[in-house]
């Protein structure tokens, strides 16, 4: 990262050069002679990219990109984060990957898959298979679909990946987890040091780094903000829930408003990362476990119950927060098809939740502004103060 | 005497409300044309005109609307939603729900019995079924706002208008003209449409309401209001100034702001 001129010991804004191009560390070490193995969705463990050798890069989006050339390929009416995110290939901006791999976590991204490889075409592709319900079963087929995997990644590499190679990898990214939850929870003590958008940017800048990279990056993070002085700042905790959010401007937004999100479960957020690979009984059985059994992604049902609520309610619970906004991209149906069960439980727990619904571009910032600033005075109960002091006015 | 100000910048009219010892003075609306702090000046100075009072005797300004950010003159800033259940419950104190038709967007409120918002939804993006949206269609039928608002008759007789959207509804509209219906049950079927996008955004926040506030410029339109009595099937209060509730809601905070700071000052 010298290249980007950061002085040293000043972790944040190596965070902000690598957000600032994501690619920048992927492209070196390709021109060293690594792959660069580039995947959308979290159900095909980097872990086992890393295994073998080669340098997992997620694939995102840019939040407000112009989308023209992605919708001769895909139609309008589909996932407009999929849809981006494939107008950054078209665009030539993902031009340093060497391989592909997408799992069918919706039915938007499974398909790109074969788009994607049609036009761009990847020296390697892999498309991984993850089924919808949990039962033993489907965990059986989970296990079998990371060995095929694994092979397949192997014949890319020409060479083996054994398992100690596999649990090594995990170990980094474990300390990953470790380091990204003591963040965090460092954030809920202490919310006016670390912002949100900072905090996402670290999660942004993790997965587009190699992890032990990340590690490092993170070890230099947490005795930087640890050293900074708290503001005096009286914000609204808030949680976000929601599809896809890889851009601070939301976090923005809701700093802008008056409120801060201390905790949240999105994919880029905490569902990566603070499920711990178990790796007492063996790499495959940890990694169906932290990658499909218990990762809350709604994609995955769960059957009649509440599983995924309870776990976003003790979130809300364990981080204090006053509200709770859920943010949806027009077509996503797994989060949409939750969103009124989980409005109506978490509502039932106290916790009030307010919805917006985007199209990966956050256009209407103003509305969305006015939404979350109604619902901070809301959180607040603002109005109340009003009438005694009217009552007391008149005395 | 005390004068405090609320200002609701909206994105077609700017209104503002003056309040002299929490009692109102005047009320002014402006258009906000194509700049918002233009709008909220030639307000500001017709108010001072007005009531003769010098700037420095306006002690707080609230200001609240699409460009409350950019109001140089506020104090404070408060969101529409909270702004709007304020004033709508000062004028009408067992209010519990707030359907509010703006230039571009609308908006419903659900308050509890203190008068606090518990729920509110909001349209996105598209202004389909908004002020702007009447005005287009008004010019389809080269009508004014208000001959507009008269034209739909009892509204009992309509077509069905099966779009919001501005762009398809005014292509049914054009159909309608060219087959020879006749213009009032035209009218009546675009106000049925405005009134049925409310509907089905906020049916579950208006659900067993016993009070029904309707405010903004739409609710000056005669035929909506009909259309929404008609779909709701009770009838809806719509205050003398439809239009100024947002702004009087801030003048309203604004004046809170003012009690607390003397309350503070003189130590109570």
């Amino acid at each position: 990262m010298n290249k980007c001129g950061e002085s040293k010991g000043d972790a944040m804004s190596k965070v902000k050069a690598i957000c600032r191009a994501r690619d920048a560390r992927a492209r070196e070490l390709r021109a060293e002679g690594k792959k660069i193995i580039g995947y959308l969705c979290y159900f095909a463990p980097p872990e086992i990219i890393a295994a073998a050798g080669m340098v997992p890069f997620r694939i995102m989006g840019r939040l407000g990109d112009d989308v023209v050339e992605a919708n001769s390929y895909l139609e309008p009416y589909g996932c407009p984060y999929v849809r981006n995110c494939f107008e950054q290939a078209l665009k030539g901006r993902l031009n340093f990957l060497d391989g592909l791999v997408v799992s069918h976590s919706c039915d938007m991204v499974q398909r790109i898959y074969g788009i994607w490889k049609y036009y761009q075409k990847p020296a390697y592709g892999y498309l991984f298979n993850v089924p919808h319900q949990v039962t033993p079963w489907s965990r059986q087929f989970f296990i079998r679909e990371l060995a095929f995997f694994k092979e397949s990644l192997e014949k890319y590499a020409g060479q083996g990946i054994s398992e100690e190679r596999i649990a090594r990898a995990i170990e980094l990214s474990n300390e990953n987890r470790r380091l990204v939850k003591e963040l965090y929870e460092f954030r809920s003590r202490r919310p006016s040091v670390l912002s949100g958008p900072e905090m996402l940017g670290i999660l942004i800048a993790g997965m587009s780094i190699p992890p032990d990279e990340f590690n490092a990056l993170l070890k230099e993070l947490k005795m930087e903000v640890e050293g900074r002085s708290d503001v005096p700042l009286d914000r609204t905790r808030v949680l976000l829930w929601g599809s896809i959010i890889d851009d601070p401007r939301l976090y923005e937004l809701i700093e802008e408003c008056g409120a801060t999100v201390v905790i949240d479960d999105t994919c880029i957020g905490s569902r990566a990362y603070f499920t711990r690979v178990d790796l007492s009984n063996g790499v495959f059985e940890g990694l169906a476990d932290a990658y499909f059994g218990k990762f809350p992604c709604p994609r995955t049902d769960r059957g009649p119950g509440t599983g995924r609520f309870e776990y976003v309610l003790n979130l809300a619970r364990e981080y204090r927060v006053k509200g709770v906004i859920g943010y949806t991209l027009s077509f996503c149906d797994p989060h949409k098809l939750d969103y009124p069960d989980l409005r109506d439980y978490l509502a039932g727990h106290g916790y009030p939740m307010l919805l917006i619904d985007d199209d990966y571009t956050l256009s209407h910032a103003e509305t969305v502004k006015t939404r979350i600033e109604a619902f901070r005075e809301m959180l607040a109960k603002g109005s109340a103060s009003f009438q005694d002091l009217a009552g007391r006015a008149q005395l | 005497m005390e004068y405090v100000a609320g200002v609701d910048s909206g994105s077609t009219t700017t209104k503002l409300v003056v309040l002299r010892d929490g009692e109102l003075a005047g009320q002014y609306v402006v258009s906000t044309g194509a700049n918002s702090r233009r709008a909220f000046e030639k307000a500001f100075e017709r108010a001072l005109e007005h009531l003769k009072v010098h700037p420095f005797q306006i002690k707080f300004v609230v200001s609240t609307g699409y460009g409350r950010a950019g109001i140089h003159l506020a104090n404070r800033t408060v969101s529409e939603i909270t702004c709007h259940a304020r004033g709508v419950r000062w004028l009408f104190p067992s209010a519990e729900v707030i359907i509010d038709i703006g230039g571009q967007d609308f908006k419903v409120i659900r308050l509890d019995k203190g008068g606090r918002v518990v729920d509110f939804a909001m349209n996105d993006k598209c202004a389909a079924g908004t002020g702007r949206y009447l005005e287009l269609m008004g010019r389809v039928f080269e009508m004014d706002l208000e001959t507009f608002g008269r034209a739909g008759g009892t509204g009992l007789e309509a077509v069905e208008i099966a779009n919001v959207c501005t762009v398809f509804a005014e292509t049914e509209v054009i159909a309608h003209i060219s087959r020879g219906t006749e213009e009032t049950k035209i009218i009546a079927g675009i106000f049925n449409a405005v009134a049925k996008r409310v509907h089905s955004l906020a049916k579950q926040l208006i659900m067993e309401a016993r009070e029904i506030v309707f405010t903004g410029g739409v609710a000056k339109n005669a035929g909506i209001v009909g259309a929404l009595e008609r779909m709701l099937g009770q009838a809806v209060k719509v205050p003398f100034e439809p239009q100024i509730t947002g702004a009087l809601g801030a003048a309203l905070f604004a004046w809170e702001d003012i009690i607390r700071r003397s309350q503070y000052e003189s130590g109570i």
